[in-house]
């Protein structure tokens, strides 16, 4: 890892402890040897108040390559997570996540936090990722919200 | 110009607050008032306006708004008049000094303030523009080369000039040579010191203007770069005035009863922080002697002179400059400060703890008189400040670095004292911060010294950590009780549950500390302490004596940490646990007693509703983790079971208002109890008819329960008799059948009702589907299994589920039958979809993988083929499709090309001028299975007859399709058609002949969809144009130079293409080729 994506990762640590959006967290895992893992972070998203995503906190892995800040770190939900912006794999399409599109390196862990969370109630349906969520959303929307709660309720607060 | 008059009026209209004019009129107004700005006329109505007695405050404002759009003009233009900019110099400063003189000698009014602001505004531009300028950029016509402290230039033309500056002509040459003159003449520090202590208001405008100046250098630094030089200018001249003055001032602070003035004094303090932080690099400018005066009238605040809100703002101040750049504060004030703050410093000497008495005095009259949001902002500059200090302690405290300096018995007492401060005697975030903030304080002590190298720790370090740290827990314990939390809930009478938010952030934030500290603590502090702080003595003892749940609020805290220490423990494999849990008998009967006291509170109100989730949630969760515990000691399993299984009773039976928290409720329990069945299902076997009776009562349509619930259950049980396996397939199987006889009893009740059909009877019967799926899911042997006993019972499992002699997929297939063929129930896509994954459920699993849900290729592509036709076509074709898929991965070695074609025939081909293309959407779903074929075994398809028949041509149509989807997929075809790993020999030389007999057909529509498509759809066709230049390049080459002047007539736009494009050979680079191209085409400029 350069010195770079170090310091800018510890500072990224001591800003989100220092300030983070409520129910939210995020923090660094730890290797086996208990040792803290600064390049792969673990993260919870609660679903937004008012929206079927509500009673959720979705888990996220986060890795930071060692170019970061130049590229945006990879953000992961779980495998097969329902949601029409989210490839199979788990991988979330999103602007500010793509080195091509909108990622800058002053993009901020709240931020990007704060644009998943978005993200669960406001698909785009013009970047599908996955074809079921994707299909229902713009379908059917009534299958999608059932799916959606069941999915909610799986990842129960 | 207009007449002055009218523009004057127009001025009016626009800044009356209750003026009558509509909004049109307005941005009318506007807009004709913004042009005379910008033009030549501007500067001229500017000074007419500025210099007029007659016009009202708003009218003059708008004058110096229109000198800062004249100097806007200027500063964006860099080969700009220096006349130009001397002008403007000259009218600001004149202005500024008349407005300024007249309002000293109380001629105006305060609220003519705003105006002289504004000329401040615009001669700390002009400042920054002419000091922003490179030695070599300075033209040697300038009136004004340099202009070093616009602050001593103001005092010259008010105390030292003689002017009357209302009078003055600016026209007449002599006032040109004065001003410049007056504009860097040096002036002593007395004099600045004499001019502002005239009066309060003399001092305040100074104060002001310096404010203003760093305010904006601070704000446009990072917009220019060329404001390096411009610091060094600040820190020679203005700098030496705004320090003076600003001591002077903080030196007077306690005894200046005027409010604007303190005000004014604590912003320009901030104000020039904020500057000397930012320029730290290039010009450090020494802040000492403001902090040490800040320090100083700090604790000379106290209660009888009624100052200690001088010590918030001057805690607030501290504690920015603590978070943002602490090394501003010199080595001895932050010492000064800790001894303040702690009254005890690490480093050996004298502390002054009158100081410290100061501090204990302020922090009594806080919690006296219940200030809380000042005792949170106290906690947030002293924790701020312990963090700067975070190595140093840890490397005094554990190792055996800089012991010379700091005695042992010194860290000792040291921490001693954050201790208390951690335990902060109020209730945590409702009344007291510190115990808050201390947690990140904490969490990076453990950090340091965890990341302590061995060799340099002290042989006793160990145990001075597990001292420390252990303390620590103990305090946290109770802070984050869910007691605080009711106390919060109580007090929160705007209900914007922010405090409640930030309690349970507490919570977590103590969590994320615990996990840190079992790396230092380990179980046998940590763990070990908790469990027997949860399992010593008898909790029941506690339950109906105490109406306020009092005992269960520690227990509940510490299954909360507990459970996210076990969570990552494998505790079936470890004796520990063992051990320790039988030191502590009532461990497991004590979290069920948390749990039956949560589910019997009686939620009537907020407080109450949130203490039941919580007590449900932590001890839920900790049994949960506790599963694979009980697979080796499944002593009390039974009892868990049975006391979830009550709980999920009650949420069951309850409706009305509390359904939502109910509903929270059954999700919680209902996970638990799969999380138990999964982990332990041959522990479970023998209440497998407990387990069903329970099923019964659940599935029943007046119970109210979720589909999620059912299913859970559902798959629950399926664990308990997957766990019958070393039993042997007629046991187990004998057990499935009865379950499913179960559901479709039910099923069939409901489908037998007379019409019509309601949407609570389609929710159930899916609901009751879906139970058969999560139950199939859990009948699957998991993976990692290595029973004995059922690996000698494999062959006969095979067989039995071959001859399925209980027909139990006959059973499933006909009630899907019977579903899907009800006019009630087969218009809702729910129900193919459900089916689909019935059939399709164990297509993913090895062929060895024996399972009752086993369907054969006959019988789904039976299913498929006969319900097509009566399902509605749109809504079910994506779930034949996707189940298609699977069966053709799964049987791949069976199905021929053939079979291929005849499926193709009737499931896409009979619908396809129908259905599939006027919807993109169908033909996504085919072109989907089409490569999914490709990718599973691409000899089925290029054999077929369809593939020649249908897909080439049709294909080939379908690129330069209006659709992006149809596009993305389509192309994905060509693609893995051109380029395909899984070819065997001959399927290469098939679809080469196929492409190069196509090729030109294909690059043709290719093109042409590329050429006329947007922009953001470009992406879509480059992989396709690669594969085929990297695999085609010979004929591609000739294929383009045919296609390409078709499109449109820039031959030269084409051949550079082909050449760069060929030069990629496929490669990545590929894509800015086709980009080029395509805008060169389309006219468009390349940014």
């Amino acid at each position: 890892m350069s010195s770079l994506c170090l310091q800018r990762l510890q500072e990224e640590r001591k800003k989100w402890r220092k300030d983070h959006p409520f129910g939210f967290f995020a923090k660094p895992t730890r290797k086996p040897d208990g040792t803290m893992d600064l390049q792969r972070w673990e993260a919870g998203i609660p679903g937004k108040q008012g929206t079927l995503w509500a009673d959720g906190l979705y888990p996220l892995t986060i890795e930071y390559p060692d170019e970061y800040p130049s590229k945006p770190p990879k953000v992961k939900l779980p495998a097969n997570f329902y949601h029409p912006n989210v490839y199979p794999s788990g991988t979330i399409c999103l602007s500010i996540l793509n080195e091509d599109q909108d990622w800058r390196p002053a993009i901020t862990l709240k931020q990007i936090c704060l644009g998943i969370q978005d993200l669960l109630d406001s698909p785009n349906p013009n970047s599908p990722a996955q074809e079921p969520a994707w299909r229902a959303f713009s379908r059917n929307k009534a299958e999608y919200e059932k799916k959606v709660v069941i999915q909610a309720k799986q990842y129960t607060k | 110009m207009e007449g002055l008059e009218h523009i004057v009026s127009l001025i009016e209209t626009l800044y009356s607050p209750t003026g009558s004019a509509r909004a049109d009129d307005l941005n009318a107004i506007q807009q004709q008032l913004q042009s005379i700005q910008k033009s030549s006329d501007g500067t001229s109505l500017a000074n007419a306006l500025l210099s007029s007695e007659a016009v009202s405050d708003n009218v003059k404002y708008f004058g110096a708004l229109t000198l800062t759009v004249r100097i806007n003009m200027l500063t964006s233009d860099s080969e700009s008049d220096p006349m130009f900019l001397w002008g403007l110099l000259k009218w600001n400063l004149i202005h500024l000094a008349n407005l300024t003189q007249r309002y000293l000698e109380n001629n105006l009014s305060k609220s003519s303030l705003v105006i002289i602001k504004k000329l401040m505004s615009n001669l700390s531009l002009i400042f920054i523009d002419i000091n922003s300028k490179k030695p070599n950029e300075i033209r040697e016509d300038a009136p004004v080369t340099h202009w070093n402290n616009p602050v001593n230039s103001l005092i010259v033309m008010l105390a030292f000039s003689g002017q009357r500056w209302n009078q003055i002509n600016a026209d007449d040459l002599s006032v040109n040579g004065m001003l410049i003159e007056m504009l860097n003449k040096e002036i002593a520090y007395t004099d600045v010191m004499n001019f502002s202590s005239l009066t309060a208001l003399h001092n305040e405008v100074l104060l002001m203007f310096t404010e203003i100046i760093v305010e904006d250098l601070t704000k446009f630094q990072s917009k220019k770069h060329t404001m390096l030089f411009i610091h060094t200018v600040v820190h020679q001249h203005l700098y030496v005035t705004s320090i003076a003055l600003l001591t002077e001032n903080l030196k007077s602070l306690t005894t200046n009863k005027n409010i604007t003035t303190v005000e004014t004094i604590f912003n320009t303090t901030n104000a020039w922080i904020n500057y000397a932080s930012m320029t730290r690099a290039a010009s450090p400018m020494d802040m000492n002697s403001v902090f040490e005066n800040l320090i100083g009238v700090m604790v000379q605040t106290n209660e009888t002179n009624n100052t200690y809100e001088l010590a918030t703002k001057i805690l607030s101040i501290l504690g920015n400059v603590f978070d943002n750049d602490p090394a501003m504060i010199g080595f001895e004030l932050r010492q000064e400060l800790e001894c303040i703050f702690l009254g005890i410093s690490r480093v050996a000497g004298n502390v002054d703890n009158s100081k410290y008495q100061w501090m204990l005095q302020y922090m009594n009259f806080l919690v006296t008189n219940a200030c809380f949001t000042e005792l949170k902002e106290l906690s947030v500059c002293v924790v701020d400040f312990l963090q700067i200090n975070t190595l140093d302690l840890c490397n005094k405290l554990f190792t055996t670095v800089q012991k010379l300096d700091s005695p042992q018995h010194l860290q000792q007492e040291y921490i001693k004292v954050l201790l208390q401060l951690t335990n902060f005697p109020l209730t945590p975030v409702l009344e007291e911060s510190f115990s808050v903030k201390m947690v990140e304080f904490w969490l990076d002590l453990s950090d340091a010294f965890s990341n302590q190298p061995h060799d340099i720790l002290l042989p006793e370090a160990s145990n001075i950590a597990v001292e420390i740290f252990l303390q620590v827990v103990n305090i946290y314990l109770p802070k984050i009780s869910l007691l605080n939390k009711q106390k919060i809930i109580a007090s929160d009478e705007d209900e914007d549950d922010a405090f409640l938010h930030e309690f349970d952030d507490f919570r977590s934030a103590v969590l994320d500390l615990t996990q840190s500290l079992w790396t230092i603590l380990g179980n046998n502090h940590l763990t070990n302490s908790l469990i027997s702080g949860i399992g010593m003595s008898d909790a029941s003892q506690l339950q109906g004596t105490s109406a306020d749940y009092f005992g269960f609020y520690g227990i509940e805290s510490m299954c909360f940490l507990l459970d996210k220490l076990l969570i990552d423990m494998t505790l079936s494999e470890s004796s520990w646990i063992f051990n320790i849990l039988a030191k502590n008998e009532y461990f497991v009967k004590n979290i069920l007693l948390l749990f039956q006291t949560g589910v019997g509170i009686d939620a009537s109100n907020k407080s109450s509703m949130t203490l039941k989730l919580d007590f449900v949630k932590s001890s839920s969760f900790l049994i949960g983790t506790l599963a694979s515990y009980f697979v080796v000691a499944p002593q009390e399993l039974s009892l868990c079971v049975e006391t979830l299984f009550q709980g999920l009773q009650s949420c069951t039976i309850s409706t009305g208002p509390h359904r939502n928290l109910h509903g929270k409720l059954e999700t919680i329990i209902v996970k638990t109890i799969s999380q138990l069945c999964e982990m332990c299902r041959s522990q479970l076997a023998t209440y497998l008819f407990h387990f069903m009776d329970i099923f019964k009562t659940l599935i029943q349509p007046d119970v109210t329960v979720s589909s999620f619930g059912r299913g859970k259950m559902a798959r629950s049980i399926g664990y308990v008799i997957e766990g019958y396996a070393g039993h042997g397939p007629d046991e187990q199987a004998k057990y499935i059948d009865q379950f499913l006889d179960l559901l479709i009893t039910n099923i069939d009740q409901c489908l037998n009702m007379p019409p019509p059909v309601n949407v609570q009877q389609i929710d159930y019967v899916h609901s009751l589907l879906n139970c058969i799926s999560e139950f199939g899911s859990a009948l699957i042997h998991p993976e990692d299994s290595d029973d004995p006993q059922y690996l000698s019972k494999l062959s006969a499992f095979h067989q039995f589920w071959a001859s399925d002699p209980l027909n139990c997929r006959a059973k499933i297939l006909s009630v899907l039958e019977r579903v899907l063929t009800h006019p009630g129930y087969n218009q809702n896509s729910g129900f193919i979809e459900v089916s689909c994954l019935l059939l399709g459920k164990t297509l993913t699993l090895p062929d060895d993988d024996p399972h009752f849900l086993r369907f054969s290729m006959n019988e789904i592509t039976e299913f498929i083929l006969s319900h097509l036709t009566i399902s509605p076509y749109s809504t079910a074709l994506p779930y034949f499709a996707y189940l298609l898929e699977k069966l053709v991965s799964h049987y791949k070695n069976l199905l021929t090309s053939q079979d291929f074609d005849i499926l193709f025939q009737k499931v896409f081909l009979n619908y396809y001028d129908d259905y599939l293309c006027r919807d993109p959407d169908l033909l996504q779903a085919m072109v989907n299975f089409v490569i999914s074929v490709l990718d599973t075994k691409p000899s089925i398809l290029i054999n077929s007859a369809s593939f020649s028949n249908f897909v080439v041509p049709i294909f080939i149509k379908l690129l330069p399709s209006q659709e992006r989807f149809t596009i993305s997929a389509v192309t994905k075809f060509w693609t893995k058609l051109i380029n395909n790993k899984k070819y065997t020999q001959e399927d290469s030389i098939t679809t080469k002949r196929c492409i190069i007999s196509v090729g030109q057909d294909v690059v043709s529509q290719t093109f042409y969809g590329l050429y006329h498509t947007q922009r953001s759809d470009l992406n879509s066709y480059t992989d396709m144009i690669r594969a085929l230049v990297a695999k085609f390049p010979l004929e591609t080459k000739q294929w383009l130079i045919a296609v390409l002047p078709q499109l449109c007539d820039k031959p030269q736009t084409h051949e550079a293409f082909i050449n760069k494009l060929f030069v990629t050979r496929g490669s990545r680079a590929a894509g800015n080729v086709i980009l080029t191209w395509w805008l060169e085409c389309q006219s468009l400029p390349s940014y």
